[in-house]
């Protein structure tokens, strides 16, 4: 689905990711772990066409498609989907009116036809049930005045509508208490499928407990220095960050 | 002629205009002394030369050079099926038609008003002493050249005065409308003064529109507000763009009570409002909020004066402009707390969205503070469309024009959103947006 091939990248000229490659095939979990500063959240906003990110050299390759001659909105409408660590708070816009913009942006591009509304409030409530979301935040503008927990619960109820099949979830447990991490947890459980793909960035080993990855992968200092199953992200739990990067 | 030359020529011209309006038509003779006294106010103000305090951002040259014919009433009656466009569904049985300055009761309809509301002429109110030292006293205090032009020039205005006890459950729709000049240009002068006596709420709207524009309406409004008195204004200034339009409000809070403004402006030739609030009772509160939209060489411009004279007020302002093409704005306010005016809140925020390059967004924020124990802040923002918000709407699948679009509206919308009349919203929401060439969604 993915393949991310020897990629260079950064910010303002300066390079952040020095030469990174990751395989992500259809029905996989890959978590992508490491400490502040190691290019996580970079390597996410490549992915998703962030027009402050450039890439110096290397290729991505979507569905078989070159995912870097894509467009951010064409890159959404062709199922990849980011969850922002801090999501953009758009005052007067309509959260429920959002939603369902972006759900028919998705129709239109699979040559369906449009949802008015009504449809799309059932379709809607049926998701915030999933996330245990209150009724209030359908018709409050997008992210604006919504807690840190709410703002990733409207990250993940977007996903729930809009269905991707690669979803990149960068950094959703914080500002999660136990609770509210778990009812994520579970309604991100729900959503994936053997037909999608999802790249958990974090740097807390605990969202693992929930969703459990099929592949680690450690990156420090914008490069993949190890990878393995869910037993590294164990190991990462009991000893730190300093002493597996000490080891290689 | 050099500009200091036309000005002056324009002040000669308008007290001669006066001299001789007396001679062939005489002004409402119990209006005689407001109108004198006006006119020695505007010899004394003098129109604004450059750099005039009160009209630093507006050049009002224009204004001063025309020779503009007075006019009061319209010169062959109005169709009414001109109108009904604009007179909304909520107020249908309540709306007051003000054409050319003149109160049209053919064209009202005042049908559901009971006698909790009295409309009265100035020319019948005037007999109350009070009432004539309010207005005698607007016009010493006067510092605006343009409203003692209203006050030198005012024939008749309306009263609106709503008895004690009274809630007022559907709005109250006042429509001027100015029919205009094919030929010379023409202006008009009026007054409306709206009292709300204790325990009473009222809603409001107040629409301009035009016929053929190539006029200057220059109007006064007055706004009472009694002990636990609550207003809800809206305003929409819908003059066609080869207009002028003025107002100036004179806003009184007594205690407890409550007034809440949301003014939309098109814009045209240059539109000023300014006004002038006094709060004068403990626990008043004031909510002034304005968007403009604006294209082509369109101006709105915004002077405002709060006075918080009384402890435990509060104010908020909130005003948006969205310019494009050479469209300009400017917002000038300040907000001023009274020695012992303390416990006294206050915020001013003004948001600028340019969508041009030629655009013009002037902002003064200002406050001056006299009391220790209060809670004041003010901050303004000029800027183009998020980038941050705009990635954020295309990484969720819309198109760059989709989202803009989508952000533009949101802009205003946080304004706009504070309208209850539904009908009113609706279309205001339309109007401005299509200016953009953007649609509501």
């Amino acid at each position: 689905m993915l393949e991310i091939n020897n990629l260079r990248a950064g910010f303002e000229g300066s390079e952040i990711l020095k030469g990174i490659s990751l395989t992500v095939n259809k029905g996989e979990v890959h978590s992508i772990m490491g400490p502040n500063g190691s290019g996580k959240s970079t390597l996410s906003k490549i992915l998703v066409g962030h027009p402050s990110y450039e890439v110096m050299s290397g290729t991505i390759t979507y569905e078989g498609k070159d995912l870097l001659e894509l467009e951010a909105e064409e890159r959404a409408q062709a199922g990849l989907f980011l969850a922002y660590q801090y999501p953009v708070e758009i005052p007067g816009v309509n959260n429920a009116e959002f939603l369902r913009m972006a759900y028919n942006a998705k129709l239109k591009k699979e040559g369906k036809e449009e949802v008015d509304p009504l449809d799309f409030d059932d379709i809607l409530n049926e998701k915030m049930k999933l996330l245990g979301m209150d009724q209030k935040y359908r018709e409050r503008s997008v992210n604006d005045g919504f807690s840190g927990g709410e703002k990733k619960k409207n990250e993940i109820l977007q996903m729930a509508i809009l269905q991707p099949k690669l979803t990149i979830l960068d950094e959703i447990d914080s500002g999660l208490d136990i609770d509210a991490l778990r009812v994520v947890a579970n309604g991100i459980n729900k959503l994936v499928n053997k037909d999608s793909a999802l790249i958990i960035i974090t740097h807390f080993p605990r969202l693992l407990e929930y969703i459990e990855p099929d592949y680690v992968h450690v990156l420090s200092e914008g490069r993949i220095v190890t990878s393995g199953d869910k037993s590294l992200a164990h190991d990462l739990e009991a000893r730190g960050y300093d002493h597996l990067l000490a080891k290689v | 002629m050099t500009n200091i030359e036309l000005i002056e020529n324009g002040e000669e011209r308008v007290v001669k205009k006066f001299q001789e309006t007396r001679k062939t038509s005489p002004l409402n003779p119990k209006l005689a002394s407001i109108n004198e006294k006006a006119l020695k106010r505007f010899e004394t103000l003098k129109f604004p030369h450059r750099k005039h305090e009160m009209f630093s951002f507006v050049d009002t040259k224009d204004l001063a050079s025309t020779d503009f014919q007075y006019r009061y009433g319209p010169e062959s009656p109005l169709n009414p099926e001109l109108l009904k466009d604009f007179i909304y569904p909520e107020s249908r049985d309540s709306v007051i038609v003000i054409v050319d300055g003149r109160y049209d009761t053919a064209l009202s309809n005042t049908s559901r008003l009971d006698k909790t509301i009295e409309l009265k002429s100035l020319d019948e109110a005037i007999g109350d002493a009070e009432l004539n030292n309010y207005l005698l006293d607007t016009v010493d205090r006067e510092e605006d050249v343009f409203a003692s032009l209203n006050g030198a020039f005012l024939r008749d205005g309306l009263m609106i005065h709503v008895l004690s006890n009274s809630q007022i459950e559907r709005p109250l729709q006042i429509l001027h409308v100015s029919t205009g000049s094919k030929g010379s240009p023409v202006t008009t002068v009026p007054r409306v003064i709206v009292k709300l006596e204790n325990d009473t709420k009222l809603d409001l709207i107040i629409q301009s529109i035009g016929i053929d524009g190539n006029y200057f309406l220059n109007s006064i409004q007055d706004f009472i507000l009694d002990k636990s008195a609550t207003l809800n204004l809206v305003q929409w200034q819908s003059d066609p763009n080869n207009s002028w339009f003025f107002s100036k409000s004179w806003i009184t809070l007594s205690e407890d009570s409550q007034f809440k403004s949301t003014t939309a402006s098109n814009g045209n030739r240059l539109t000023r409002h300014h006004y002038h609030v006094r709060m004068t009772g403990e626990k008043a509160d004031l909510s002034l909020n304005g968007i403009s939209v604006l294209c082509d060489q369109e101006q709105v411009h915004n002077y405002v004066r709060v006075h918080h004279e009384a402890p435990d007020c509060r104010s908020d302002q909130l005003f948006k402009n969205i310019i494009q093409d050479e469209g300009r704005s400017s917002i000038d306010t300040t907000v001023i707390v009274h020695e012992g005016a303390q416990l006294t809140e206050s915020h001013q925020l003004i948001n600028n969205l340019l969508l041009s390059d030629d655009g013009v967004a002037d902002t003064k924020p200002n406050l001056m503070i006299y009391a220790d124990d209060v809670k004041c802040d003010h901050g303004a923002t000029i800027g183009q469309i998020s980038e941050d918000q705009l990635f954020y709407l295309k990484s969720r699948g819309l198109a760059e024009d989709e989202a803009k679009t989508l952000l533009t509206s949101s802009f205003a919308n946080t304004v706009l959103q504070e309208i209850d009349c539904p009908s009113l919203k609706a279309r205001l929401k339309e109007t401005l947006l299509n200016k953009l060439g953007v649609k509501d969604v």
